[in-house]
């Protein structure tokens, strides 16, 4: 599973992120494997989607979202 | 003894993390002594500001705010280029913003910056914060493990900045041992050539190079090739070393952080999260940012025309003085209606400029901008926009030049150049006093089911911009090609209260850009269009002088200004645009213009509401050139001579209308964009094209209600 398919308040440990281009872009904001991720709002009609990890709120696209695998 | 170390004034580069109070520090530390340049090549403004210490001084780099200092955009590379010296002077030392709550991820910046080799020193800043979030810092910790001196800040309280000024002037920097070794990434030997060629006396910078050689523009296309061979034959591959070398880091810098943090388990209400209930609501949320935005254009719109009145009235006033109190001539003339109104130009635009970055530094300093990029990215994103291009276009029905300017906060470069070539597309301020007259003169004063047919006339004008701007991105999102993917990853920070002295120095220093660098291409522009429209070949304009004085000698005082007004508008006849004016009319016949409309459109290059002053001139109106009453009733009286039929018919109007909606007729902007994207060629292209579909549009326009 990835962070695109949390529903709200649900949260998970982040397993791997996905290899593509912006997977540094990934780490240097924290989105690390290992640690917990947590869907806090979502916008409408698949617009961004808003994640806490470490205290921080993190605006992702859906696109992006996929490229964050989970541990289930 | 004294010893003679005065003449070098050293500098510091500050960096850190957006959000992480860098902007607060710097506006503490330096005050108004900033000045504002540009890195060659790239759209970043370079800040530096100065402060004294004592004895001693120093020039304070402002670079922009990066999670890291790898390679993805140009702030990056100016905070890489800058940190190496490759085309800048290397900075004698680095103080790097930490953020108290995040040091994790502020880390890995300042360990970047650590190991490039330069002698640093950090500053954690949101203490207070920290301190709320039962987060410990035990700094001497910190600094043994790290080997970095470091200061404890809560910038927004004043608290710690004395220790940073001391800091400063004790220059107590340090460049210990890095936490990485570079030649665990790429082949030692690889790394000692890099150094050998570029000289480079650090591993890290020379790794460094081998991940960014590519994407800096600094560096020559030779070295590039020579990187590019240099790393196939050692088999290093960049992105996969890169992410290595950062996983690497984050590794130590949580060993590190284990022992130097504690963390307690405090209960406290998040009220970060509470409002972001009520502004990321899919309602209320949209209903919210339409209100701000309400406010925001009626404060550029309403609110910015009264100390426009002033600057309008003022220069107006100025130019009078002159008249009286220098002597006829040339020059005063040249004084008095080419440099004074043109200097006015400029100025005029200030107040807008200034509340709209006033505004804008506020919703960013209490985070809610980063709430509008998450909200409107979806509706943008068709058309080839980002969430961040709202604020621009809003903008634009103001005035275009703000929002232009304000596009700067996109970091993906094809959506911020499609917002900066489309945004002069939305109906500004300028376009209302044009659209006004012509709807008067075009559109019946009645009633369509219960609403005014001339609102319902400007309503259309208005969305046709919109319209247009949407349609004209979509065509620019096919046309223009990246290799840059677009991504949306960007940090919704806390809420908090705006910082007053950042808002005010925000609105100061847009202001200032705008007047220095656009001001001066304005200004010729204008003083070039005031000419043309002031001389004509010889000959000709002093003849209709000594007819006019002819005349005035025989006639009572009473009529002279009748006498007056019909000379001026035959020595605009007779000038050079004039002359212009009849040039192109063949070309704006088929749009139902006559050469004395040429004319208009020719003087509203200077800003489009001229447009009114020229027609009034150009069919001797007099008068008060202010009220539209008169200049209406005129024009509706107005015939063509072989035909007898009304000038402004619909037809004629209509077509006008639409011209102006879409023809680039602002020097200002162009300025403007020429200032943005650093390049003569989009502003060109912009001219080009806009004027050639407003062509089209108004051609089509005329046939239709003709």
């Amino acid at each position: 599973m990835t962070a695109a398919r949390l529903s709200l308040q649900q949260s998970a440990i982040i397993e791997s992120i996905g290899e593509s281009d912006i997977s540094i872009n990934f780490l240097e904001l924290g989105i690390l494997p290992g640690k917990e991720i947590k869907l806090l709002k979502k916008a409408p009609f698949g617009g961004p989607m808003a994640f806490i990890i470490d205290e921080n709120i993190i605006a992702l696209r859906q696109h992006e979202a996929l490229m964050i695998k989970l541990k289930s | 003894m004294e010893t003679a170390i005065f003449t070098h004034i050293k500098t510091i580069a500050i960096i850190g993390n957006p959000n992480v109070g860098k902007s607060s520090i710097f506006n503490q530390l330096t005050g108004l002594n900033q000045k504002i340049g540009n890195y060659p090549g790239v759209t970043v403004d370079k800040t530096v500001g100065f402060v004294r210490l004592g004895e001693k001084s120093f020039d304070l780099i402002d670079l922009p705010g990066t999670y890291s200092l790898y390679p993805k955009s140009e702030d990056e590379v100016i905070a890489h280029r800058v940190l190496n010296g490759i085309g800048e002077e290397k900075p004698d030392f680095a103080l790097v913003i930490l953020d108290a709550c995040n040091l994790e991820r502020s880390l890995l910046l300042g360990t970047q910056v650590m190991d490039l080799g330069i002698p640093l020193a950090f500053v954690v800043n949101m203490k207070d914060l920290a301190i709320k979030k039962g987060i410990e810092i035990k700094a001497f910790e910190l600094y043994k493990s790290l080997g970095v001196p470091l200061v404890l800040t809560d910038a927004r309280n004043n608290e710690g900045i004395d220790a940073i000024r001391q800091l400063m002037a004790d220059e107590k920097f340090e460049s210990p041992k890095p936490l990485l070794d570079s030649n665990a990434y790429a082949d030692a030997a690889l790394i000692e050539e890099v150094m050998g060629r570029f000289g480079f006396k650090n591993p890290y910078q020379a790794f460094q190079l081998l991940v960014f050689g590519e994407f800096d523009k600094a560096i020559s296309q030779r070295d590039k090739q020579w990187l590019e061979e240099k790393s196939a034959s050692y088999g290093f591959d960049r992105k996969k070393q890169q992410l290595k070398e950062t996983e690497a880091r984050y590794v130590k810098i949580a060993g590190i952080l284990k022992s130097a943090v504690v963390r307690k388990k405090v209960e406290s209400r998040n009220i970060t999260i509470s409002l972001d209930n009520i502004f990321l609501h899919p309602v209320f949320g949209f209903v919210i940012f339409l209100a701000i935005m309400l406010l925001i254009f009626q404060a550029i719109f309403a609110w910015a025309s009264i100390p426009m009145d002033w600057i309008d009235v003022g220069f107006a006033g100025l130019s009078g003085w002159i008249y009286d109190n220098f002597p006829a001539g040339v020059l005063t003339d040249l004084l008095a209606e080419g440099i004074v109104p043109g200097i006015g130009g400029v100025v005029i635009f200030i107040p807008q400029i200034a509340m709209l970055f006033g505004f804008l530094a506020i919703l960013e300093g209490t985070g809610y901008l980063s709430r509008v990029v998450f909200l409107m990215d979806r509706l943008m994103r068709p058309f080839g926009l980002h969430g961040k291009s709202v604020v621009p276009l809003i903008s634009g029905m103001a005035c275009a030049i703000p929002g232009i300017m304000a596009a700067r906060n996109i970091s993906n470069a094809k959506e911020r150049l499609i917002t900066i070539l489309v945004t002069p597309w939305m109906s500004c301020s300028a376009r209302l006093p044009v659209y006004i007259i012509l709807i008067g003169l075009t559109v019946p004063d009645t009633l369509w089911m219960g609403v005014g047919l001339q609102a319902i006339g400007l309503l259309i004008m208005y969305l046709l911009g919109v319209l247009f701007t949407l349609l004209g991105a979509l065509v620019l999102k096919f046309i223009l090609k990246t290799k840059e993917k677009s991504y949306l990853m960007t940090e919704l920070p806390i809420y908090r209260l705006p910082r007053w002295k950042t808002v005010l120095l925000t609105m100061f220093s847009k202001s200032k850009i705008f007047v220095f660098e656009a001001g001066k291409i304005i200004l010729s522009i204008s003083i070039v269009l005031w000419v043309l429209a002031s001389y004509g070949p010889t000959g000709r304009m002093d003849a209709i002088e000594n007819e006019k004085i002819a005349l005035l000698e025989n006639t009572p005082e009473e009529e002279w200004p009748i006498i007056e007004e019909s000379y001026a508008s035959k020595k605009l006849e007779a000038s050079f645009i004039g002359i212009m004016g009849k040039a192109i009319e063949p070309a704006i016949r088929p749009l139902g213009y006559d050469w004395k409309i040429g004319i208009a459109l020719l003087t509203s290059f200077a800003a489009r509401e001229v447009f009114v002053g020229t027609i009034a001139t150009i069919y001797s109106i007099g008068g008060d050139v202010e009220n539209e009453l008169t200049i209406r009733e005129k024009l509706e009286k107005e015939v063509h001579p072989d035909t007898g039929e009304k000038v402004f018919d619909k037809a004629t109007g209509f077509s006008l209308m639409v011209f102006y909606a879409f023809a680039m007729q602002c020097m200002s902007t162009l300025a403007v964009v020429y200032r943005e994207t650093k390049s003569w060629k989009w502003p060109v292209l912009q001219t080009v094209v806009m004027t050639g579909v407003a062509y089209l549009a108004a051609f089509i326009t005329y046939r239709i209600f003709s």
